[in-house]
């Protein structure tokens, strides 16, 4: 199969195989044999088409002010941007995954449960918790009971021990 | 230009002969020629060195600038691609121009600065590293670049 060719000028190479140049102020194609070429002090090169972008840039005008520049117009989106195909955006694709907690089926099973069967559910947990927090409770009165006959005394004097100083001085 | 014009002012008044007088209304209505800054490389034209050689680095340093004691060349006018003689830090040293200011033909880059390359009498580098951007021309010319071509780091 012959690989997918693409034309001179899209590959800014002229048909013998020189290079097509962008001008670096106005952004025209430099083909060879016309413009400038200028290496500045700090090494960078910079390519003009013609005098006229030669000029403006040493007279540091910036080309994104100048209306014939590339760089002005695609600042301003002059010109057919319908050329310029709109961005396609990503749509993530939400995707269900097992976890290490539940498998993917415990995971559809709880989803898909019905809602009848989950109130029952919840109905079953409030009374086995409500069973629990009874005999809790049941269990707290007995203990109560118990300690208070048996030493009513060492409270009072468990009192007066607390009141050590207080380390570490005043706050 | 002013200057002139001060000039022509005074001997307009001093000498008024009429011989002057076609001269003096040649001056008058501007129709001499002068010709613009040619930036020519020349013996005692100022350069800098772009090589990482010892002499360069320090030719920067130091108050004096290498300048141009020979051009090796028939004209004596230094071009891209000349062999010339530098005087460097007091030592002579001979070296390649690599970038004019100098208004170039089509498809040769102009520097912002008149380039040098030091070089031995043997033909090698001084450096062993050029940072600055080399015009590619300099590979199809006389002389044997191929050694400062090959220690040059970016081509222009």
């Amino acid at each position: 199969m012959s690989p997918i060719s693409f034309s001179a000028s899209e590959r800014m190479v002229t048909d013998l195989g020189r290079k097509i140049e962008l001008c670096s102020y106005s952004g025209f194609k430099i083909y060879p044999g016309h413009g400038k070429k200028v290496v500045k002090t700090d090494g960078r090169v910079f390519q003009f088409i013609n005098g006229k972008s030669e000029a403006s840039h040493f007279m540091k005008r910036n080309p994104r002010n100048i209306n014939w520049t590339v760089l002005y117009r695609r600042k301003h989106k002059k010109g057919l941007m319908e050329e310029t195909a709109k961005k396609r955006t990503r749509r993530t694709t939400k995707f269900q995954r097992a976890i290490t907690g539940a498998t993917l089926n415990d995971i559809l099973a709880k989803r898909n449960q019905k809602p009848e069967v989950r109130k029952a559910q919840r109905e079953q947990a409030i009374r086995a918790a409500k069973e629990k927090t009874k005999v809790k409770d049941a269990q707290k009165k007995a203990v109560r009971t118990a300690t208070q006959k048996s030493a009513p005394k060492q409270k009072s004097a468990k009192n007066v021990q607390a009141k050590a100083p207080r380390v570490g001085g005043k706050r | 230009m002013f200057k002139l014009f001060q000039m022509t002012q005074a001997t307009m008044i001093i000498r008024q002969t009429s011989e002057l007088v076609p001269l003096m209304s040649a001056l008058h209505s501007r129709t001499f020629r002068t010709s613009c800054c040619l930036h020519e490389l020349r013996k005692m034209a100022r350069v800098k060195i772009v090589d990482n050689s010892v002499l360069g680095r320090d030719s920067l340093l130091k108050g004096r600038q290498p300048r141009i004691i020979q051009v090796y060349n028939g004209p004596q006018l230094g071009r891209l691609g000349d062999k010339v003689l530098v005087s460097v830090c007091g030592e002579k040293k001979k070296g390649y121009i690599v970038g004019c200011v100098q208004k170039q033909k089509a498809n040769v880059p102009r520097f912002d600065t008149n380039n040098v390359v030091l070089v031995e009498d043997t033909g090698l580098p001084t450096g062993t590293r050029i940072r600055v951007p080399i015009p590619s021309c300099l590979r199809g010319k006389e002389g044997d670049f191929t050694k400062i071509l090959s220690i040059a780091t970016k081509f222009v």
